[in-house]
């Protein structure tokens, strides 16, 4: 074969084999994020297993104690949820009362009269826009006429409040057209929602079962592997670059780990802060708990943390009919001001404390290049590419870096 | 041969032999090379291999075993280069089979040959620790080559992991170092001696 011939087999095979990888990726996206989830972990989990294995406990039954952990406390966790999980009644109501903040909310911050045609200055600038967005929202809270029989046939305290909503909404349908739309659909739209998720429910739990399956297992193979993985990646490499590619790998495997193990602890200590201070502030703990996890669990994609704690807390200030504050000054009329005081405390709190001393130099990326990869991940794979966003382009960054300085070192470009 | 200096692993010495110097490149060459404990012959597997090693001298089977989970088994062709000179090292590398010569360039650009390695000789040893240091000499195969190679981050991961065993071996590469250091420095003074005609 002719060196011609060879350098156009080489390219074929490569841009077939990238082809291949991307077509492979594209595919089974909808396993990345378990993937990333038990990957992540495992990375978090290898000082651990070190430690264990340190005390003469095998490798394997290390990994295995920690998944059983993992496992327990997840089983703990959902057993807790579905305890915490409102029945069917307590939903209705909390449909009910958020529906009736909302309307009463909005009404009084547009300054609108008893017909919702006439408001203040501020309600003639942005209601074209704001009015579709309120009506989405009305079509998800509105009850149907059963929903609202069985309120009635529950002898709810919030009949009252229902009342006033259906006649909030009356006003409104009478008053857009997107409004009769959404009083004439919201009983239909509503209820072919609840009899297909009942449907679609246990198929729905098969997959994500069958999907999630493979976070254990990558957990587990990851936390097993005490270097096969590694000795198989540089055994396909030539002997000219073997120690270049040892010295990258061990680059990226540092950067990769600051990162996650970084990552993982700013994000316990932002939501352990945002749990603290909604709880002084107020909100009751079993909330402050719900909204710390969520806050955490979200700060995984810069800034989804900052945007999940005010989110949720405002959510909270919404329903909130009275507050117990451990501090002065909140009062049920400040308690939205409140919640994103003490959020805009958290979000300092992590950039000035969290990110500098948990997270260190690991990450140093522009924040240009930090948005433009969360939206382009997402553009590409959803929330999948969100959450990976910023790992891969570590990665990346690490990669060409070290790819680099050490090609160079070893004269090889 | 001086049985002091005779090691196991040092197949051949090659150094040009020019009047006066030739003796002291011999030993500076030896004793940069010189692995302080003969071993055994037997090469029946891995961990037998790495049980010979002097390296891993103090350290038990269980510990082999998982010393063999972790470095890096690499083939040779015959000429193939190894290690270049001038360049940055990461790992240190063990014959297990063939041999390997180590060669350094002469200012005019010819290389000498300096010695030939057979099993189980180990070099590259300052590499490991993270040294820094660029290579002064390079190591080609002569024949085909098998090579076991033991990485920086290697031995990084294995300080997490088994401390204990990390540290038999860094104790172990230190003896190694400190023993070529001193043979250098005898290979140096006896040189010296030589030279100036004293006894």
């Amino acid at each position: 074969m002719t060196t011609r011939t060879g350098v156009a087999v080489t390219w074929v095979v490569g841009v077939a084999s990238a082809i291949l990888t991307a077509w492979l990726l594209w595919g089974l996206r909808g396993l990345i994020v378990p993937a990333f989830v038990g990957g992540v972990l495992a990375y978090i989990c290898r000082p651990l297993v070190a430690r264990l294995e340190r005390r003469r406990i095998p490798r394997g039954v290390a990994a295995g104690l920690l998944l059983v952990t993992f496992a327990s406390v997840g089983l703990a966790g959902l057993t807790s949820l579905r305890a915490a999980m409102p029945t069917e009644i307590e939903a209705l109501e909390v449909r009910v009362r958020a529906l009736h903040a909302l309307t009463r909310t909005y009404r009084t911050v547009m300054g609108l009269d008893a017909s919702w045609t006439r408001g203040n200055r501020f309600y003639w600038l942005a209601h074209r826009d704001l009015d579709p967005l309120v009506d989405r929202v009305v079509d998800v809270l509105a009850l149907t006429p059963d929903e609202r029989a069985q309120l009635v046939a529950s002898r709810s305290k919030l009949l009252e409040q229902e009342r006033a909503n259906a006649q909030a909404l009356a006003i409104r349908a009478g008053r857009t057209p997107r409004g009769e739309v959404a009083v004439r659909t919201a009983g239909a739209s509503s209820t072919s929602a609840t009899t297909s998720a009942a449907q679609d429910s246990a198929p729905a739990l098969g997959d994500i079962l069958s999907t999630w399956i493979i976070a254990p297992l990558i957990f587990l193979f990851l936390l097993w592997d005490s270097g096969d993985l590694k000795r198989g990646l540089l055994s396909m490499v030539p002997n000219r670059l073997f120690e270049p590619a040892l010295a990258v790998l061990a680059d990226i495997d540092d950067a990769l780990g600051d990162y996650v193990r970084g990552i993982f602890l700013e994000c316990c200590a932002l939501g352990l802060t945002v749990l603290v201070l909604l709880a002084i502030i107020g909100v009751p703990v079993r909330w402050a708990v719900a909204i710390g996890i969520f806050t955490g669990a979200s700060n995984v994609v810069p800034y989804m943390g900052f945007a999940a704690a005010l989110l949720g807390g405002l959510a909270y200030a919404l329903l909130a009919e009275e507050v117990h504050p451990l501090i002065p000054l909140v009062t049920p009329e400040t308690f939205a001001i409140a919640v994103i005081v003490a959020v805009a405390l958290a979000e300092l709190v992590k950039n000035v404390v969290y990110e500098p001393i948990v997270l260190g130099g690991s990450v140093k990326l522009h924040p240009l290049v930090v948005v433009v990869g969360i939206i382009g991940g997402a553009t590409l794979f959803g929330p999948a590419g969100m959450l990976l966003a910023i790992p891969t382009i570590t990665v990346v960054k690490v990669l060409v870096a070290s790819s680099a300085r050490h090609l160079t070192a070893y004269g090889l470009i | 041969m001086n049985a002091k200096l005779a090691f196991s692993g040092l197949k051949e010495i090659r150094l040009p032999r020019r009047a006066g110097s030739a003796t002291t490149f011999a030993r500076r060459a030896r004793s940069l090379f010189q692995q302080p404990e003969t071993l055994a012959a037997d090469r029946a597997s891995l961990v037998e291999f790495l049980g010979q090693v002097s390296l891993f001298a103090d350290v038990d089977r269980r510990d082999l075993v998982r010393l063999a989970r972790i470095v890096h088994a690499r083939e040779y062709a015959d000429g193939e280069s190894i290690c270049e000179e001038g360049r940055p090292g990461v790992a240190l590398f063990i014959v297990r089979r063939g041999v390997v010569e180590v060669v350094r360039c002469a200012a005019g650009g010819e290389e000498t040959s300096l010695v030939l390695l057979e099993p189980p000789a180990s070099f590259e040893e300052s590499a490991a620790v993270g040294a820094a240091m660029t290579r002064w000499f390079s190591i080609r195969a002569r024949g085909p080559v098998s090579l076991l190679a033991l990485g920086k981050s290697d031995l990084d991961a294995l300080m997490v992991g088994s401390p204990a065993l990390a540290n038999k071996v860094l104790i172990r590469l230190a003896g190694i170092m400190a023993a070529r250091l001193q043979m250098l420095l005898d290979a140096e003074l006896a040189a010296e001696f030589n030279l100036e005609g004293r006894p």
